[in-house]
């Protein structure tokens, strides 16, 4: 598995073991999986089943003890630079404008040499563009303060996404927001995918979420996180929220719960 | 000026020349001799004839907190810096900082007087040690406090430590660095005036410890208006320069 060559992530056996006052805790194990290219998936589970250190893993941020991770067909030994992340809190920096915030990934790889982002005049309107697509036109220059919850988780999706990375790790993004805002969201992320491909990693505990976004999802069981169960969501992109209330999406919700019910309750 | 402002003015200038005047009434009505407590126009007269010496020693002792404070400044940043954002040095230097702080000041000034002689030097560290410390705690919080998740979304950037440093921790400390100065300036004049008192030959604070050994009340007293309106000054001064450059951390 770890090495069809349109696997964009592979994990092969990974786990992450860390140590805390001397005693050492299992976050993952066995975590073995494939997720092609330009796909999105999903992680659903219980609190502390590990599915934040997945993303970790994937990312580099951490390096997997045990089992392989690659991405791209190649091992993870350092933080990657082709990775967006996204997460729960906006965590803007308030000295900046949105514009600014939003330059933020392209300022880093220029100072680091990267041709990606050598020319400033073309990082600027690359921003303005993206800005403009997700309906933040003219707020460029406001203080990330002025803005309400909604506006300010797109423009950190903004930020995630700027530097066109191919794959994009989300935890938990649309949490903080009230149900009406957290669905546009859903939407709006899906109008992102249908511009520009790219490979999306999601963790959630919205399973609705999951199975409007996601067209694999993966239950997670804890202590330690491990892989229970995986769906695959049939429905073709792009979704409605009418397809949340077809048979397909209840049905699979229903099953979810009740696996993560029971997932829980087997942990040693 | 708006309203607002105005009031925060004048509201306690009201009350000040208010309490002046109770107290203006109070010493002849109480029979109080002037040299336990002269009046207020005794003391504003005092200053009046007096003001040529009391500018010279208000200079003095203002130039000796600046220097004091501008090295504790710089020190306290680099001192900051580095607690905040190197576990090691946090270790290392921090508990020696407290151990450092919780030292009564004015017990180290007989030692720096035998070391650098009576004059500004000492007056000048004295200031340097009690301004340096606010303004590293201030810092190294700042540094160390940045957000996990923003710090995983420049590190997926390949963001080194130093651009992590420079883009989030430097600004986002800014706001900690200016508050820490306003209480950093009021220190490095409290610890240049103890030395003057102490062991001096210039300064505010020996100008006061030269009119109380003479019993010369009203001219302790004219010494004690001007610091007590020397340091409102300063405070104003850096509450100002704060306001201008952190606005973002002050949402309306």
């Amino acid at each position: 598995m770890a090495t069809q060559p349109e696997a964009m992530i592979a994990l092969h056996g990974a786990g992450f073991e860390y140590v805390t006052n001397g005693r050492r805790f299992r976050a993952v194990e066995q975590i073995s999986l494939a997720v092609p290219r330009g796909a999105c998936v999903a992680f659903v589970g219980p609190s502390g089943c590990g599915k934040s250190t997945l993303l970790k893993l994937i990312s580099g941020l951490v390096r997997a003890t045990e089992g392989t991770v690659q991405v791209d067909g190649r091992p993870v030994v350092a933080p990657l630079k082709i990775v967006g992340m996204a997460f729960q809190n906006p965590s803007l920096l308030p000295w900046r404008t949105v514009l600014g915030n939003v330059l933020l990934p392209l300022e880093v790889l220029k100072e680091n040499g990267d041709a990606r982002a050598a020319d400033r005049q073309a990082n600027h309107e690359r921003a303005l563009a993206l800005l403009e697509k997700v309906g933040l036109a003219g707020v460029e220059h406001k203080q990330p303060r002025e803005l309400s919850g909604g506006m300010r988780q797109r423009v950190s999706l903004c930020r995630a996404l700027v530097h066109e990375p191919e794959l994009m790790l989300l935890d938990e993004p649309f949490a903080a927001l009230d149900a009406f805002t957290r669905e546009e969201m859903w939407e709006f992320h899906q109008t992102l995918r249908q511009l520009r491909t790219f490979t999306a990693v999601l963790v959630t505990h919205d399973l609705r979420e999951a199975v409007f976004l996601a067209e694999t999802i993966y239950v997670m069981s804890s202590n330690p996180g491990r892989i229970a169960h995986r769906h695959a969501v049939t429905q073709p992109f792009p979704r409605t929220l009418e397809h949340l209330y077809g048979h397909e999406a209840t049905e699979l919700i229903r099953i979810m719960r009740e696996q993560i019910r029971s997932g829980q309750g087997s942990s040693a | 000026m708006t309203r607002v402002a105005a009031r925060g003015v004048l509201l306690p200038l009201g009350v000040f020349i208010g309490l002046l005047v109770v107290w203006e009434a109070l010493v002849p009505l109480l029979r109080i001799q002037q040299i336990v407590l002269p009046r207020p126009s005794g003391v504003a007269a005092t200053m009046v004839e007096t003001a040529g010496p009391i500018a010279f020693h208000a200079w003095y002792t203002l130039l000796t907190t600046l220097i004091g404070f501008a090295s504790a400044v710089a020190l306290g940043l680099l001192l900051g810096f580095a607690i905040g954002a190197s576990a090691m040095c946090n270790e290392a230097l921090y508990p020696l900082l407290v151990g450092f702080n919780s030292i009564p000041k004015a017990a180290v000034v007989p030692l720096l007087v035998m070391w650098f002689g009576i004059g500004m030097i000492p007056a000048v560290l004295t200031a340097f040690l009690l301004a340096f410390f606010p303004v590293a705690v201030n810092v190294a919080v700042g540094i160390a406090t940045i957000e996990a998740e923003l710090r995983d979304v420049l590190r997926a950037l390949g963001a080194t430590r130093w651009q992590l440093f420079k883009k989030v921790g430097v600004p986002r400390t800014m706001p900690l660095f200016f508050a820490s100065l306003k209480v950093a300036i009021s220190q490095a004049f409290v610890g240049s005036v103890i030395s003057e008192t102490i062991a001096s030959n210039a300064g505010i604070g020996y100008l006061m410890a030269v009119a109380a050994s003479d019993f010369n009340t009203r001219l302790a007293f004219s010494g004690l208006f001007v610091l007590a309106f020397m340091g409102v000054l300063l405070y104003g001064f850096f509450a100002a320069i704060e306001r201008r450059f952190t606005a973002w951390a002050y949402a309306d």
